[in-house]
């Protein structure tokens, strides 16, 4: 399976060379550890120049930003039409948007959200729970058979099962709070950073028509499978007609955000809303106290 | 290469040029995942099993824990003392030096411009006291008086000599108050017990052994008399060798002059008050019989 991963390195290293060829010339940037399946489609797509100094900026990071560090910024699009997709420049703040790219806490955040859920309702009947076998089948010597106690032990066919499923299982657990946290600022800095990212004005679309939705997906290649994100879960009628008849296209609400939703779909649409709920509510962890008492009861700061 | 000052730089610069991270990628950090070593399986979990080589041992027959062979064993050769009879009914409390004081007043987790109460040190995250476990509250100590110099109105449960110096020395105020566990647990934890909808209980006098305290002036108790504890303040200076600096001149002696009734758990609620968080309301007690109760 190494070998397999490593010739498949060098076909995809043409595709993916391309995207290194604006950056460094002397030193491959591509870990030489790296696995690529061989069956990896890299779809080409024009690479969008990187807005300058004299593109307004639109909307600037509420929060304090350390001194050591800069904010990333994103173009403003908006649904109105399929050319609007350059309005301005949003700043995101880098303690969300630009974290250490952890994928195994990405990894870890997901294995929790598919298990923590997990109730396997797997059970067999041991020796003592299938019918019959109270009685000794026939006595202990004489008989010249083997000796037994009773017909349902797990040796005898029909007898219970000595070790299996017993019973509803739960595979609840709960990562750390912060954990999960630095997982959701991981994906969203891992969409930024690969140009899957986009943040949109607010959601208004002038038309219900599903085609306009797609046109607008495929002319900005967007990807396959979208994912918009608004604050509230008041969605635009146009929408979540738009969105309703589409498998690949799916509306989620800003307190619904998970990371297994945005590595499904392979673009995360924000809108500026859902961008300042998202920061502020991240971005307090950062700074928090230890817990009195749980966060479901009010406490002065919480966002 | 250029390294990048920002968070993540490098490893973000990177990522820019890989595949798109998604389902079919992630896996966690190599060694994160050592498979276990079953019992019974392979040729490091089988043959005997971890069991060792017959016996008691592989045969699962050996005696209770503390068993030495017959000798009398240690656990019942060592007489028994008192060490720790009654240690469920000594109270104990949370020491608090004057140098982490000092650490939260300069990192703004206690605001001196308040009185300075056990609920403002635990939201501060200064004490972490547990009323279950015995704490009767948190005791103030001299470690770092040297550098103390923050003038407070504190309120605490028990307070060393030199801690009561160092503060008066500042131009501050002290005081010590008892709390029984009830009282103290809605003290160090408000928000829950308010939102249970109880009113708030009268706080209850100290016990026979605690009474002396807190009605000694040497430990400027909640109960003693105001001209001892003046009288204290100018032994206390003169043993420290400190000119007590005079109160009642300062701008903000209204501040250090606010204490607590010795029925009161929070400045500014009375007993008997229920407090409404939901919908920031204060109900009040207005049966006679409850006035008097809560009033006595």
């Amino acid at each position: 399976m190494m070998n397999m991963f490593r010739s498949g390195l060098n076909v995809c290293c043409l595709a993916l060379g391309k995207r290194l060829s604006s950056t460094f010339a002397g030193e491959s940037a591509l870990p030489s550890n790296l696995l690529i399946p061989p069956n990896l489609v890299e779809v080409q797509r024009r690479l969008r120049p990187l807005p300058t100094d004299s593109v307004p900026v639109l909307h600037k990071c509420e929060a304090e930003i350390a001194r050591h560090l800069r904010p990333r910024q994103a173009w403003l699009e908006s649904l109105r039409s399929r050319g609007e997709d350059q309005l301005g420049v949003v700043e995101l703040h880098p303690d969300v948007f630009a974290v250490h790219p952890r994928i195994d806490i990405l990894h870890a955040v997901e294995v929790w959200q598919r298990n923590f859920k997990r109730i396997s309702h797997a059970k067999v009947k041991s020796r003592a729970e299938v019918s019959g076998g109270g009685k000794k089948p026939w006595a202990q010597k004489g008989s010249g058979r083997a000796r037994h106690g009773s017909i349902r032990s797990p040796l005898w066919r029909g007898g219970g099962i000595s070790h299996g499923p017993r019973g509803p299982t739960s595979y609840y657990y709960m990562l750390p709070m912060k954990v999960r946290v630095m997982g959701l600022k991981v994906a969203l800095t891992s969409k930024l950073a690969q140009d899957y990212l986009h943040v949109v004005d607010n959601l208004e679309m002038p038309t219900p028509d599903p085609e306009f939705l797609l046109d607008i997906v495929r002319h900005r290649q967007w990807g396959e499978s979208v994912l918009f994100v608004d604050a509230n879960e008041a969605f635009p009628e146009n929408l979540l007609q738009a969105a309703a008849g589409l498998k690949m296209v799916n509306v989620l609400p800003a307190i619904g955000l998970n990371v297994h939703s945005m590595l499904k779909h392979e673009s995360l649409v924000l809108t500026l809303d859902a961008v300042k709920f998202l920061e502020k509510k991240l971005l307090w962890h950062d700074s928090r106290f230890t817990p009195l008492y749980p966060f479901r009861l009010p406490y002065s700061d919480f966002p | 290469m250029s390294a990048s000052k920002t968070t993540g730089g490098k490893a973000i610069d990177i990522l820019r040029n890989l595949p798109r991270i998604s389902l079919a990628n992630l896996r966690p950090n190599p060694g994160a995942r050592k498979t276990e070593r079953r019992r019974g399986r392979g040729a490091h979990g089988g043959n005997k099993s971890g069991r060792g080589h017959k016996g008691e041992r592989q045969r699962g027959n050996r005696p209770r824990l503390g068993f030495e062979g017959g000798q009398t064993p240690f656990y019942l050769a060592i007489p028994k003392y008192g060490y720790n009879e009654g240690h469920s009914l000594r109270p104990q409390y949370q020491p608090l030096s004057l140098r982490r004081l000092q650490y939260l007043i300069d990192l703004g987790r206690v605001d001196t411009s308040q009185p300075i109460d056990l609920t403002q040190l635990v939201n501060g995250r200064g004490v972490t006291v547990q009323p279950l476990k015995r704490d009767y509250g948190v005791h103030l100590v001299e470690e770092g008086a040297d550098i103390f110099s923050a003038k407070i109105n504190i309120e605490v449960q028990r307070a060393t000599e030199g801690a009561v110096a160092a503060i008066e020395r500042n131009g501050g105020v002290i005081t010590t108050g008892f709390y029984d566990f009830r009282s103290l647990t809605i003290l160090c934890k408000p928000v829950p017990f308010f939102l249970s909808g109880q009113p708030i209980p009268k706080r209850m006098l100290p016990g026979e052994d605690m009474v002396r305290y807190y009605t000694g002036a040497e430990n400027r108790g909640y109960l003693s008399d105001p001209e001892e504890v003046e009288r204290a303040r100018q032994e206390l200076a003169q043993k420290y060798g400190y000119v007590l600096p005079d109160i009642s001149k300062d701008e903000l002696f209204h501040m250090l002059s606010m204490r607590k009734d010795c029925r009161q758990i929070f400045f500014g609620l009375a007993p008997g008050w229920v407090v409404n968080m939901a919908e920031r309301k204060i109900l009040k007690p207005t049966d006679e019989k409850l006035l008097r109760y809560y009033g006595s």
